[in-house]
């Protein structure tokens, strides 16, 4: 039930110690690269069921960030922003399963703040690189507008930016899963199923605020004339 | 609520990988397809409006010249009908004519027939009567009667003619 991180290690790889958390991001990176590979070995002009999922999975992201960044740069961070989004979902969906945090080598990586801080890292330096790449040196005079002295508080809003990302998954995820934990403790064939309906909804949602902050981030950071 | 330092690099690890196995994997040829058939669509749409726009256009030259043939139909057939009752006039006009000169030839045929007929009846007529005569008065009349006779009755043919 706790996070229990020291004593979850399994094994070590070039010295790395590899928790149940990495393993289940592992399981689910094979799940992703297994579908991709079945999806892309044979696209048809009329999509089957697989790919018309895939398809609408894809036309609704792009959608979606356009919505956010507009249809240029939608397409430029689609695979960054896309990435989070699927990867996260999977993550916060993989809770919902029985055995999750019980089994060996089986817990939702999202919902241990070590993870989602490293995402948020990956969110707070794509938005860096991006507002660099988009704008060059006018994003970087933005941390001391309107005048210098406002360089501390800048700098403080964008380190806030990742904190807040992290810390909301986790905590959100952490608490679901804590919950159907231990309803599943105390009755393990039908009481966490309400929880487990209200988690595909919920996991689904963390997944995409994270997606959607780290989207308006990166909108923020890219806009000309900020 | 610990931070354990390797879970955060094994994720921001494991995310890079992820998103560039999905990058190359994934969206670059989900996205390319989904580009390729919607431009193939859009190609497609494009070409078969300008397929339409041309056959409009065909038909409308089509109707132009179809409606051009009837009226150039009608006036060959105007002109070839006002020939034809030309032709006819003139045929009409030609055989009244020739009936007119053949009956007119007739007629004089005819005229010349019945004079000649005429004259060879009265030639017929004039020796027929003189034989008889000649029978009649070789019986009864003398030599000098018969001579005045004839020549009585040469005077009275004479007369006639």
């Amino acid at each position: 039930m706790h996070g229990g991180h020291g004593s979850d290690i399994l094994f070590h790889i070039f010295g790395l110690p590899v928790t149940s958390y990495v393993t289940t991001m592992w399981a689910i990176m094979g799940v992703f690269l297994i579908v991709s590979i079945i999806v892309t070995r044979r696209l048809n002009k009329v999509p089957g069921r697989l790919q018309n999922l895939v398809e609408f999975t894809v036309e609704g992201l792009l959608n979606f960030f356009g919505g956010i960044l507009g249809p240029e740069k939608a397409r430029r961070y689609f695979p960054l922003l896309a990435t989070f989004f699927l990867f996260i979902l999977f993550s916060n969906w993989s809770g919902i399963l029985p055995g999750a945090g019980h089994v060996k080598g089986f817990r939702p990586p999202t919902s241990t703040l070590s993870v989602t801080a490293g995402l948020a890292i990956v969110a707070f330096f794509a938005t860096q690189i991006a507002g660099v790449r988009e704008r060059g040196l006018k994003y970087l005079k933005h941390f001391i507008e309107p005048i210098p002295i406002f360089l501390p508080m800048t700098l403080i809003e964008e380190f806030v930016k990742p904190l807040s990302l992290s810390l909301r998954l986790y905590g959100n995820i952490f608490g679901e899963e804590t919950v159907i934990a231990v309803l599943f403790s105390l009755a393990p064939y039908f009481s966490p199923i309400p929880m487990q309906l209200m988690a595909i909804l919920f996991g689904f949602i963390q997944a995409l605020v994270f997606t959607t902050l780290t989207a308006i981030y990166i909108a923020t950071a890219t806009a000309e004339g900020h | 609520m610990e931070l354990n330092m390797f879970d955060l690099i094994w994720a921001i690890i494991n995310f890079l990988v992820i998103l560039a196995i999905l990058y190359r994997l994934f969206y670059k040829p989900v996205l390319r397809f989904m580009d390729s058939r919607r431009d193939e669509i859009a190609r497609n749409i494009s070409e078969a409006e300008e397929a339409r726009t041309e056959a409009a256009a065909l038909l409308n030259e089509y109707r132009e010249k179809l409606a051009g043939a009837e009226q150039e139909a009608q006036e060959i057939v105007a002109r070839a009908t006002k020939a034809g009752e030309e032709a006819r006039l003139n045929l009409l006009e030609a055989g009244r004519d020739e009936a007119a000169t053949l009956l007119e030839k007739a007629r004089a045929e005819i005229q010349q027939e019945r004079d000649e007929a005429l004259r060879a009846l009265r030639q017929e007529v004039a020796t027929l009567a003189v034989m008889a005569a000649e029978k009649i008065l070789a019986r009864t009349v003398t030599k000098e009667d018969h001579t005045r006779l004839v020549e009585q009755f040469l005077n009275e043919v004479g007369e006639v003619h």
